[in-house]
């Protein structure tokens, strides 16, 4: 039962958060319920791998939670993110207003996802994927006004109908399944699946569109520049650090652990979705490059990262998944300084667009450092974080057997860094030289809100440089989706 | 030892960087000894090295890949080199940004790029090498955009700009090498090389050509050349002297690995790489020519000596076998190019420091009554403009004995020389524009009457009178002696660029070998007189004035680079609008469906999603799409029980 304890005690906190009236004691609660969460997460990663089932619905259709070892990945992933931005977002969110309501759904959220991490099964999976979708929506929604109404209810639209199309594809597939439990390697029955194999091709292409909703695959991605903008910058921070990365656990689940690389290597949805997310790196990319608002271009920027971690995943190589994973981390880290670092922007200055930010480095220095590093990281700079992923992506691109998708992803990917470069350098060269004119007052923000910035900043630069302890890991990991 | 010493050399000036700022706090003063310190351990470490000329150390996991570094040959050769610049920079430095408020985030980067360039050149592999050279490319964005002017903030984004873009081609060059080779370890390329299957020599090409074009970008090669004349003379003048002294070497580095450790025998390549090389070594020299501002003068010098310096790269190619002195010519040239340019650009600081211009109009005669910059400026403009007796001549003479060498191959074996024969004339008259340019320079500088009276006594500080001093006496020294001194030097490092051995020592005062610099020199004196005096200067009042008369619709990056950027990101940007909008497009037409075809509904006109009736019902909470939802799944989850019991 130890399983459930990082799912509850967040789900449940969260009322608790809801109902207290005391900022100070709000916040103390929501900061203990977090690293509760946290630490409880890391003792489930200790322990011994073990199934643990909750409800059987009817038949083989039943709720489980289970800890293998993609559950630990992002058991720890999700815990280190969370806290840190916590920290962030309650100076923040009290400069924003409504605290009660954002903290509360900020702390539950973070039981949805330790149970998405934690699901042994599609439906437990898609149940906590809709809780997730339902329950961040709020986070979206918090500034009530027109256009957040607007963005959420877009966002809301479309996780729900890319989970529909998902629970869809899995109506097709549950018959041809051996067992329902999440196996690495696969569960499909061969010999039964021989017959529908295209049919079983069709809901596969269904279910990955359906979840890479949430992961700002193309076609369904334009949520994402809509809901991030409008969202509380610790909000979007962790929507667009750690939620897409729940669509990517999801299309991770469907690929690796019910069909199988095997089934699907060579077939026209791994080439269309190759495809598919090869253009999500470029749109995404190029868009950002004409945006002119900070926090959408951000937005942006994430479409185009997420999927580099998806064009990883859909090479279906060992090489692949490793890289893909390595950006899913780094991606992660750096993204959640760069939105922690427009909302210290927003928090002191109240500028949101580009070209107002000239001389910011004068007046944020720590911050701007921060989000220097991160940008380097993000766009694949050595040493920073992202060059090792990028480094490992391109070669796993070449290596794989789709010669033609491995030469496209160099290409695509060296423009894309190309653009990042050029999206994200001019923020930093006009922060810090604005000219020799410009004279501006120091306004940084206070040492709770660097500390998070400076995190993630420096772990960027560690982990770049260090990577060796994550890397092995996965080497170790990854080729046991492939047996 | 030797292993910690590599070790230190990369990275004790990048640990020491970040103690600029403890050290302002100080005082200012603490401050200057601390960078003048720092380099100074650096070159006594530089100097250690030849002790342990075949340490190596490896580095594994770091960075995700691994990190190796080698010492011996021409990789200490560049490194004591970046030592001594450095040195030379640090003492003249202090003085030069007494004044400048922000001038310990110059130092901070200028003391990281120290660390990312002695990377580079220690590189073991080509990963190595590549993590060091964008560290270096990023932190010395920040040495050309210290001043903060206007030209300096433009000057300062074409530099990232190439960098960035240099960077990232030579990365995916790097990655399809690597793919085709399966090591980056420069010492195992050419067996690898040789293993390359005929029908991927393809990717070969590409890959060798994507690094030629980062590595081309920071060397200042044609066309990517269009940094280099806009960021040196707007960076303050230590930089200056390093970013062309040094920092582009690295770019010369990278090619010549590429040239020797690839295509040493391809002649495709050997093509390409000359003809890129006589183009931006002509070309450097005309810009030259024509510029009227001192330090723009000297960084078009600099991008045509690394034409120089690229010819002799493609000529070892030709000469495979017995590219002895192409191989020798290469390497003293990219030492002498460095120190002159420290030579000619600390005086261009001190003469910016007089005169606060940089304008040959401005500045004419401000030196006439100073002899010792004088004789040092001579010093460096002779030694570049190969005046046999200054160390210039001898590499110059090298290369272009090459040349000749190659020519005689040709007429030998009954091919066709021409080409050659134009490329050597090129060469001369290359020289000759050098010299031409140089005396420019000295003549309005030192010769030319002065305006007014610019105050006399102190005008150098002692540290950079004795870095000016020294760096002039060592071309002095190294050009008096070049049997002794300079082919020692050249034999001691050619083992890196595979050169063959010495046939027979090169009698460098000998009339052969004295014609080639007498016919460039008297090129030079035709041009000056006849070209300079008469098209680029007019006498106004008793007075020479210096014209610019280059056309400034002959530039490249406003004709053709910016322009052609702007469009491909116009048509990119298109394309993804249109690519993006697409799954948006097919909700719009599902909600127009939806909204206009059932009865009773009406499509609200601003942007509130969840108004949908003309007239809100009030049904115990009031309309809300959010209630409605709500009983949706209130009525979703009775069927479900009702499925669920019976």
């Amino acid at each position: 039962m130890l399983l459930l304890l990082p799912i509850l005690v967040p789900l449940i906190g969260g009322i608790l958060v809801f109902q207290q009236k005391n900022d100070k004691r709000r916040d103390r609660l929501a900061l203990a319920l977090v690293l509760g969460t946290a630490v409880l997460a890391l003792v489930v990663c200790l322990q011994p791998t073990t199934t643990v089932p909750l409800l059987t619905i009817h038949g083989q259709l039943r709720l489980e939670l289970a800890n293998d070892r993609l559950s630990r990945f992002f058991l720890v992933l999700f815990s280190c993110v969370w806290t840190p931005v916590l920290v962030f977002a309650q100076p923040y969110i009290r400069h924003a207003g409504r605290e009660r309501s954002f903290l509360g759904f900020y702390t539950m959220t973070l039981g949805t996802l330790m149970g998405l991490a934690l699901s042994a099964n599609f439906v437990t999976l898609y149940m906590f994927f809709e809780l997730m979708s339902l329950i961040t929506v709020p986070l979206v929604l918090h500034s009530a006004t027109n256009t957040s109404r607007r963005a959420g209810f877009k966002y809301l639209g479309f996780s729900v109908f890319g989970a529909g199309m998902a629970l869809a594809g899995y109506f097709f597939l549950a018959y041809y399944l051996t067992v329902p439990d999440f196996i690495a390697g696969g569960t499909i029955d061969f010999a039964k699946a021989a017959q529908h194999q295209e049919l079983l091709l069709v809901a596969y292409c269904m279910m990955i569109v359906g979840f890479g909703a949430k992961a700002g695959m193309m076609p369904m991605q334009s949520w994402l520049p809509s809901a991030h903008p409008v969202a509380p910058a610790p909000a979007s921070a962790v929507l667009s650090g750690v939620i897409t990365k729940g669509g990517v656990l999801a299309i991770l689940r469907v690929t690796y652990y019910m069909y199988g690389p095997a089934f699907l290597r060579g077939t026209w949805p791994q080439y269309v979705l190759l495809t598919l997310a090869l253009s999500t790196v470029f749109v995404g990319s190029m868009l950002a490059y004409r945006e002119k608002q900070l926090k959408k271009r951000l937005a942006y920027s994430t479409v185009s990262q997420v999927s580099y971690i998806l064009f990883g995943l859909f090479l279906l190589t060992p090489g692949g998944t490793v890289a893909a994973l390595l950006q899913l981390v780094f991606h992660a880290i750096a993204k959640n300084a760069l939105f922690l670092g427009a909302g210290a922007i927003i928090f002191a200055t109240d500028l949101v667009r580009v070209d107002q930010l000239r001389g910011i480095g004068q007046r944020m220095p720590v911050t701007m450092t921060c989000f220097t590093l991160a940008s380097l990281s993000i766009i694949g700079i050595p040493p920073m974080a992202g060059f090792v992923s990028k480094w490992y992506l391109l070669t796993a691109g070449l290596q794989a057997p789709l010669r033609g998708f491995g030469i496209a992803g160099l290409v695509i990917l060296i423009l894309s860094a190309l653009l990042t470069a050029g999206y994200l350098l001019p923020i930093i060269t006009n922060g810090f030289f604005p000219g020799a004119d410009c004279q501006l007052q120091r306004q940084e923000v206070g040492p709770k809100m660097l500390w998070p910035q400076l995190f993630f900043a420096l772990l960027g630069v560690v982990l770049g440089l260090l990577p060796g302890g994550i890397l092995e890991w996965l080497i170790q990991a990854v080729p046991l989706l492939f047996v | 030892m030797g292993t910690y010493l590599l070790l230190f050399l990369v990275l004790f000036p990048m640990a020491s960087a970040p103690l600029v700022y403890p050290m302002r706090n100080h005082g200012a003063g603490v401050r200057d000894w601390f960078v003048r310190l720092v380099p100074a351990v650096e070159l006594t470490a530089a100097a250690a090295l030849l002790v342990w000329p075949e340490a190596r150390v490896s580095l594994p996991g770091v960075c995700g890949v691994g990190l190796s570094f080698t010492a011996g040959g021409l990789r200490t050769l560049l490194v004591l080199l970046a030592a001594i610049l450095w040195q030379g920079s640090a003492l003249a430095s202090p003085s030069y940004f007494s004044h400048d408020p922000k001038c310990d985030r110059y130092y901070l980067y200028w003391l990281l790029t120290q660390g990312a360039l002695m990377g580079v050149f220690l590189a073991g592999d080509l990963f190595t090498l590549f993590v060091f050279f964008e560290m270096m490319s990023f932190a010395s964005y920040v040495w050309v955009a210290q001043n903060e002017t206007r030209e300096a903030l433009r000057a300062a984004e074409t530099y990232l700009a190439i960098a960035v873009i240099g960077g990232m081609v030579l990365l995916a060059g790097l990655l399809l090498l690597r793919d085709l080779l399966g090591t980056l370890t420069i010492g195992d390329l050419r067996t690898a090389v040789e293993l390359v299957p005929p029908h991927r020599s393809g990717q070969l090409y590409v890959a060798g050509g994507l690094c030629l074009a980062g590595f081309g970008a920071k060397a200042g090669l044609f066309p990517l050349h269009i940094w280099l004349p806009k960021a040196h003379p707007v960076a303050p003048a230590p930089a200056s002297a390093l970013l062309s002294g040094i920092l582009t070497k690295s770019g010369v580095f990278g090619a010549l690995i590429l040239c020797r450790e690839l295509f040493w025998m391809d002649l495709t390549w050997n093509r390409v790489v000359l003809l890129l090389a006589v183009v931006t070594m002509v070309l450097g020299a005309v810009l030259a020519v024509f510029s009227v501002d001192l330090k723009r003068t000297l960084a078009c010098s600099s991008m045509s000596q690394i034409g120089f310096i690229m010819v002799g790269a493609a000529m070892q190619g030709y000469l495979n076998g017995e590219n002895a002195l192409a191989a020798m010519g290469t390497v003293l040239h990219m030492m002498n190019h460095s120190l002159i340019k420290l030579v000619l650009f600390l005086s261009a600081g001190v003469i910016y420091l007089g005169t606060h211009s940089l304008d040959l109009n401005r500045i004419q005669g401000w030196g006439r009554d100073k002899p010792w910059l004088k004789a040092v400026f001579f010093c460096g403009a002779a030694s570049i403009a190969g005046v046999p007796g200054f160390s210039g001549y001898v590499s110059k003479t090298l290369l272009h004995e090459s040349i000749v060498e190659y020519i005689h191959i040709l007429d030998h074996a009954g091919a066709s020389s021409l080409v050659f024969r134009g490329v050597e004339w090129l060469f001369l008259i290359s020289g000759g524009l050098t010299a031409a340019y140089m005396t420019k320079l000295f003549v309005s500088i030192f010769l030319a009457p002065a305006e007014q009276s610019h105050g006399e006594g102190h005008y150098m500080t002692r540290g950079t009178g004795w870095a000016l001093t020294l760096a002039a006496a060592a071309l002095v020294i190294l050009g008096l002696t070049p049997n002794a001194t300079m082919d020692a030097i050249a034999l001691w490092s050619v083992s890196f660029l595979h050169g063959d051995p010495l046939a027979h020592g090169v009698h460098y005062f000998a009339w052969v070998n004295l014609k080639g610099a007498c016919i460039s020199l008297l090129i030079g004196a035709l041009v000056y007189l006849l070209f300079i005096r008469n098209v680029l200067m007019r006498r106004e009042n008793g007075r020479c004035v210096y014209l610019n008369r280059w056309p400034a619709k002959l530039d490249l990056e406003k004709g053709l680079y910016r322009p052609a950027l702007n469009a491909a990101s116009f048509i990119g940007a298109l394309c993804a609008r249109v690519l993006a909008n697409v799954g948006d497009l097919i909700i719009f037409a599902g909600e127009w469906l939806l909204f206009t075809k059932a009865p009773y509904i009406f499509v609200p006109k601003q942007n509130n999603f969840a108004a949908y009736d003309r007239k809100p019902r009030r049904f115990l909470v009031g309309e809300s799409f959010a209630f409605d939802l709500l009983v949706v799944c209130i009525g979703v989850l009775l069927i479900l029980i009702c499925v669920l019991l019976f």
